[in-house]
């Protein structure tokens, strides 16, 4: 070993086996192929967003293909004692095929977000701020207080969160996500109880069901979900209940799981939707995920993913599904090129159920 | 070395998960539904603005998206939602149409609906749980054919004393944004809409047929305005201020009377100036 790797090899050590377990994504397969909970890499217990200091190393360490070697000069987060800064950049250029329609291609800044904690009583109680800042004006996200119990079994959560349902993938716009309306594009307003023991992690939230907006009469949103995880797989489940629509109630309820097959890691959603709220006695949906993730070598993923949604499991021959195949490359820490074409079909009377998408998109994370 | 102790019951689910196949659209229309369903359901969803503004727009928007204090200034009652959305620029992202005829995905409402990455705010309907996707692709369809108006006429007056209802074939205001006599509490408005019953003649949008002049500031130089008609709807018309309006008094004149006073392309005239006043309030 170089002299100048020592200081990042020393900080890695001193952090033990948390960094092998430690992931840099809301990407549930990378918890996946380190056997970890979303805990061991984020702030937030149930993931998504500012990284914690494992993260941060794991994703400078065990990501890229080549690490740039900075020396002394390490980031961790943190930009003073007590407070945590992070960020996320998703540039892309895409082309975009309906059938019967002009394609669109651009350039498109998907997505920037500053991640901003303050550990205001260390390790216990944490205050933390996800603003998106691009595109259009900021928006928030996520701002909530956080508190641990002594030895981090519990935690209370209050403010504006997303919510605990399913797996929290990257692609707001996977079918799951999009039938279940719980992703991290609708956060909501309220408070959680979450338990992590062992193998065990589990959620409870109870929160407005406005998607962050004012509180109704009608009701409010029930949102709960366990898992239980094992170095080489997990399942879990979860249940949704919203009652704030005064139109009706929506309830849904999934199971999600993963595995780990040497360099393969999959991972499997499965959800029902009971929508009363669209008059007609309801509507019933189901959606469907599954993934496959292949290391094929350090800094290179190839992904393919299957999606199929039933909009209305009343109406027959009208279920439509998604398929995509990406190549994620992490060059170096911070960096990551994802390219990917996404095929959606559907029934062949809407053309805008048969979008073919090809994209290019830029990563920058830390 | 693969590990599946344990885990073999998700075996057939990935199994299942892979086989499934779209649906062959048997037995459903050009809009997804079901052909001559029976009993007594409503009318079905289909690709038209009467049917978007019947099923969608009126019972679920319009929870919120009424009145002066509609948010965005956005009001999707039948009597303002196409002449708001069809060719008109976002609020929240003035880069985008809210709809952009034969482009849902350039659609602001679109992207909205969908909770697509790039939008500002939450995912629409608010504070419900998102339309499923099937409805949001009759919305696509009905933009991807261009954004047709109703069929039959959903316009009605909107409720300011300054709008006249129009009859079926007099050229007329029948809707504005921000409405008369309204006050604003948040942002000041990027833009003015104002919608007329007719195709607008462009030649005659000018500084003489359009002002906006500041209440209670008597010899101050009217506010300079752009104008134009919105993409694919031409009965709407577009005013866009020259400089941000700050906290005050405005008063919109449209001039129809006289020679050279706002006309439709067939040269009927309005007849008769319209007022309208909105108040900017300042940050409290």
């Amino acid at each position: 070993m170089s002299a100048r790797l020592a200081p990042l090899a020393c900080f890695s050590l001193a952090f033990g086996w948390l960094l092998a377990a430690a992931s840099a994504h809301a990407e549930p397969y990378l918890a996946l192929t380190q056997g970890a909970k979303c805990s061991q890499c984020h702030v937030n217990p149930t993931g998504g967003g500012l990284r914690n200091a494992f993260g941060d190393v794991f994703a400078q360490t065990q990501l890229p293909a080549r690490h740039i070697d900075t020396g002394t000069d390490i980031w961790a987060g943190q930009i003073a004692r007590f407070l945590a800064l992070g960020g996320d950049l998703r540039f892309d250029g895409s082309v975009q095929h309906v059938p019967h329609t002009r394609t669109l291609d651009g350039f498109q800044m998907q997505q920037t977000r500053v991640y901003l904690a303050a550990s205001v009583i260390p390790d216990r109680l944490l205050v933390y701020v996800d603003e998106q800042v691009a595109p259009g004006g900021a928006l928030n996200r996520e701002a909530w207080g956080m508190l641990w119990s002594a030895d981090h079994s519990w935690y209370l959560k209050g403010g504006q969160m997303y919510l605990p349902f399913g797996l929290r993938l990257q692609d707001q716009t996977a079918l799951v996500r999009q039938a279940s309306g719980i992703s991290m594009a609708t956060p909501d307003q309220g408070v959680e109880v979450g338990w992590l023991k062992r193998h065990w992690d589990g959620q409870l939230a109870v929160s407005n069901g406005t998607a962050g907006g004012a509180a109704t009469t009608s009701g409010k949103q029930t949102s709960a979900q366990l898992a239980f995880v094992e170095p080489s797989w997990r399942l879990g489940a979860a249940v949704n209940y919203n009652g704030a629509a005064a139109e009706g109630s929506r309830r849904a309820a999934g199971v999600f799981g993963g595995l780990k097959t040497g360099p393969v890691v999959w991972l499997g959603e499965a959800d029902l939707i009971d929508d009363r709220s669209l008059g007609n006695g309801g509507v019933k949906m189901l959606a469907t995920l599954a993934e496959g993730d292949w290391a094929i070598a350090r800094g290179h993923n190839l992904k393919i993913t299957a999606e199929y949604l039933d909009p209305n499991r009343r109406v027959p021959h009208d279920q439509q599904t998604r398929w995509s195949l990406l190549y994620e490359l992490t060059p170096v820490q911070f960096v990551q090129l994802r390219a990917g074409v996404r095929y959606s079909d559907g029934i062949p009377q809407l053309a805008s159920e048969h979008t073919r998408l090809y994209f290019l998109e830029l990563h920058g994370f830390f | 070395m693969w590990n599946v102790s344990g885990v073999r019951p998700l075996a057939p689910l990935g199994a299942a998960l892979l086989a499934a196949c779209a649906g062959n659209g048997a037995g459903l229309d050009a809009n997804g539904q079901p052909i001559g369903a029976g009993g007594a359901p409503p009318p079905p969803l289909t690709a038209d603005f009467k049917s978007i503004q019947d099923d969608i727009l009126t019972p679920i928007c319009t929870h919120c998206h009424s009145g002066a204090a509609a948010p965005e200034g956005l009001e999707l009652d039948a009597a303002h939602s196409y002449a708001l959305l069809v060719g008109v620029p976002s609020n929240e992202d003035p880069g985008r149409l809210r709809v952009k005829p034969g482009s849902p995905d350039a659609s602001y409402l679109v992207l909205k609906l969908e909770g697509s990455p790039g939008i500002v705010g939450a995912q629409m309907p608010f504070g419900a749980p998102a339309l499923p996707q099937a409805t949001i692709d009759v919305v696509r369809q009905w933009i991807t054919n261009g954004a047709p108006p109703a069929a039959t006429g959903s316009t009605a007056a909107v409720g300011s004393a300054a709008v006249a209802s129009p009859d079926s074939t007099s050229f007329a205001v029948t809707a504005i944004s921000p409405r008369d006599h309204s006050r604003l509490s948040g942002p000041p408005p990027r833009q003015i809409v104002v919608a007329f019953s007719h195709e607008v003649d462009a030649s005659l949008l000018n500084e003489t047929t359009l002002r906006l002049e500041i209440v209670a500031a008597d010899g101050a130089p009217p506010v300079a305005l752009s104008a134009r008609l919105a993409e694919g709807n031409p009965s709407v018309v577009l005013l866009t201020p020259q400089r941000a309006l700050g906290p005050g008094g405005y008063r919109l004149i449209l001039r129809g009377s006289g020679g050279g006073g706002l006309a439709d392309v067939n040269a009927q005239s309005l007849d008769v100036d319209y007022r309208s006043e909105f108040t900017v309030q300042g940050a409290p």
